[in-house]
């Protein structure tokens, strides 16, 4: 039973981001190759803040002030790796460009595009629930379960795999926002994930009141979508925009 | 061709890695499904590992360190000691003796090692099954197993092959686990500076058994996983050029075709690979063993034959000592004083016949991540992905130096340095906010 339940957190948590890999990733292997290293990005990114932060934990405090101190450095730290990412990752769309000219293959499309940075979102996505939802998990296989004080309405397992399903949807898709942002010089698109990324990081900061979560979750899944309906919104655009100036051309 | 590049950069890549993930997912669970049935206050097993020491939990820190220091050398020194004997016995044309050899280790680590494994899942989730049954099927899977592997004359799909291999390194991998952890992680750390050694320096073991085969047109005469590229209609490219910044941008026209392996012995290919003038690229078409004709070969062009190498290690374990639980398994114990086990290490190849890899890599991968699978998720993930990122550092190195490098260094070097890192920095910070159900 409690195998089951383990099983059904860590397939709430992935299992979105389990679908997306099966049928858009796995088939070209590029595409596996940049989900493992956005991944790895996003650990070391981890491992280094949590090197800063070292010093000042454990919070004894009941304060809300460091976490939200330590929610900020995060997210400014995490946004400015992802500025590292996008120049690292011009530097390989030229490559790639330069590879496809050379053996007389079309360059890459814009879907191609689109889905390198979504392979990129998804590892920063990934590695977010495994390392904060997953790997906590591990008592959950074992009898019994655990409840927070400040969120007693469901088990604490259950509750973080629903948060950090809002953290896969928001880093996976912010990272396609972003991309598209940058490559467009387009300054609201560039802005608005930072923001995103904030305000989420800051609704987490409500679960420090007690039943917050009851207002907290709900709030950050309204972030979330938001999230993904921007940026199928802002796909769509620009999907249908090169259609028109590609059957403009041919005409 | 209309698609898009995306799916042929990576292919090879992908093709060694996904086995060695499968491999360390395996070891991960067999870890975790078995750790509870082991019972904590067990005698610790001596074996070859920990000739010297035996890690209690009492014994002080600079007592363990020291003692697993000792444990690592020796260890060490006994797998360059076979590695050398191996040498010379190949040196001197001992095949058939090398080949019965490795059947026979092969047979006994699936049949002994991997039966006693088999006999604690069962005990574990309490499957009904009588003893008899369970040697035949033992028995089974093992002749299977060492035929799949070592099969001449008999067209065996190379998938079979494949899953044999990442099995017999996932039972040496779950045998390993058992040592005391200071000693887990001196051997590892030994080893990957023995396995740098061997393969790079000259004179170093690995490094003539590599030249010895490749000026014999030989097999490596060593366990190897063969990454083949998945039989496709479509034409691919190799393309790992390209993945070091065009560092071969001069050679990437030449297409990359497939030949049957059987058309391969014209004299055609033959000539395209001799084109491949890689001192230290095997031409292997003359000798291939029969099973490989029904294999799909490529030719390549220059910049794609970055390949594997081949290495060759020997595990030895003195199995005698084992404290087994069962009657039964005591009975299987029986022979096991004859436990070794031939893993390979790194080696290269070319491109012809895929990546190669060798299973003392796969091995001793999932002994790291089986031994940081003890602490915590959260290790594990860490070392996974450290561990492929050092596989896929190795494999880009590889199309830059086109020789046969060792693939345990920076994938050991960075595994260890993740879990540390883990452990230490990252776990603190990471309970601590998520606890609180903070995330960002």
């Amino acid at each position: 039973m409690t195998l089951a339940a383990g099983i059904g957190y860590v397939l709430l948590t992935l299992g979105p981001s389990l679908a997306l890999f099966v049928t858009v990733i796995s088939t070209k292997p590029f595409l596996i190759l940049i989900l493992l290293s956005s991944t790895l990005v996003w650990l070391i990114s981890l491992i280094v803040l949590s090197g800063f932060w070292k010093v000042f934990l454990p919070i004894k405090t009941t304060t809300w002030w460091p976490y939200a101190i330590l929610i900020l450095t995060s997210v400014v730290f995490q946004e400015g790796l992802r500025l590292v990412l996008w120049k690292g990752y011009k530097k390989m769309e030229d490559m790639l460009d330069a590879f496809a000219d050379r053996v007389a293959k079309p360059r890459l499309y814009l879907t191609d595009k689109m889905q390198i940075a979504l392979a990129g979102g998804l590892g920063h996505g990934v590695a977010h629930a495994v390392f904060f939802c997953l790997s906590l998990l591990t008592p959950s296989f074992g009898p019994g379960t655990f409840y927070v004080d400040k969120c007693s309405y469901a088990p604490f397992f259950l509750v973080s795999a629903i948060i950090s399903l809002a953290f896969v949807t928001i880093h996976t898709f912010s990272m396609v926002i972003a991309f598209n942002g940058y490559a467009q010089g387009n300054k609201s698109d560039q802005l608005i994930v930072p923001a995103i990324h904030l305000i989420a990081g800051t609704l987490t900061i409500v679960n420090l009141a007690s039943s917050g979560c009851i207002v907290g979750i709900p709030l950050l899944y309204i972030v979330a979508l938001s999230t993904l309906a921007y940026c199928g919104k802002m796909v769509w655009k620009r999907l249908t925009e090169t259609q028109i100036r590609l059957t403009h051309q041919n005409q | 061709m209309d698609g898009s590049i995306l799916e042929s950069i990576g292919v090879e890549i992908i093709g060694v890695m996904s086995p060695v993930s499968i491999c360390m997912l395996l070891v991960v669970l067999l870890v975790y499904s078995l750790t509870s049935f082991s019972s904590p206050s067990g005698e610790p097993i001596r074996t070859a590992a920990n000739l010297v020491y035996l890690e209690a939990p009492s014994d002080s820190t600079s007592q363990k360190i020291e003692g697993s220091l000792l444990n690592a050398l020796v260890f060490v020194i006994l797998i360059a000691v076979v590695t050398f004997l191996l040498v010379v016995l190949y040196y001197y044309n001992f095949t058939n003796f090398l080949k019965n050899y490795m059947r026979f280790s092969a047979f006994f680590v699936l049949g002994v090692m991997g039966g006693s494994i088999f006999l604690s899942i069962v005990r574990q989730f309490s499957i009904p099954i009588d003893a008899v049954t369970f040697f035949i099927l033992l028995f089974n899977f093992t002749v299977v197993g060492v035929l799949s592997i070592f099969a001449e004359g008999i067209p065996i799909p190379i998938v079979l092959r494949q899953v044999y291999m990442v099995l017999l390194g996932i039972i040496v991998a779950a045998w390993f686990t058992n040592l005391p952890e200071w000693t887990t992680w001196t051997l590892l750390v030994a080893l990957a500076v023995y396995d740098l050694v061997a393969v790079l320096a000259p004179g170093g073991p690995l490094k003539i058994l590599v030249e010895l085969a490749s000026s014999r047109d030989d097999d490596l005469p060593a366990l190897v996983y063969e990454a083949r590229p998945t039989v496709s209609r479509n034409p691919r490219r190799s393309s790992l050029g390209l993945l070091v910044g065009g560092v071969s941008s001069d050679s990437v026209e030449v297409e990359m075709t497939r030949h049957n392996a059987a058309d391969s012995r014209d004299g055609d290919s033959v000539e395209e690979m001799d084109e491949e003038t890689s001192p230290l690229v095997p031409n292997m078409v003359p000798n291939m063993v029969p099973n490989v004709r029904d294999r799909m070969r490529s030719g390549s062009s220059t910049s794609s034959e970055f390949s594997v190498a081949v290495g060759q290690t020997e595990i030895v374990e003195d199995g005698e000592e084992r404290e087994e639980r069962t009657p039964l398994s005591a009975m299987l114990d029986m022979g096991n004083e004859m436990g070794r086990q031939s893993g390979s290490r790194e080696v290269r190849e070319e491109t012809t016949r895929g990546i190669k890899l060798g299973l003392g890599d796969f091995v001793f991968y999932s002994v790291l991540v089986g031994r940081a699978a003890m602490y915590d998720l959260m290790t594990v993930y860490a070392c996974y992905l450290a561990i492929i990122s050092g596989l896929g550092c190795t494999l880009i190195l590889l199309s830059v130096f086109r020789q046969a490098l060792p693939a345990l260094p920076i994938s050991i070097a960075l595994g260890i340095m993740f879990y540390f890192l883990t452990r230490v920095l990252m776990e603190p910070f990471v309970v601590g906010t998520s606890t609180n159900l903070m995330m960002f």
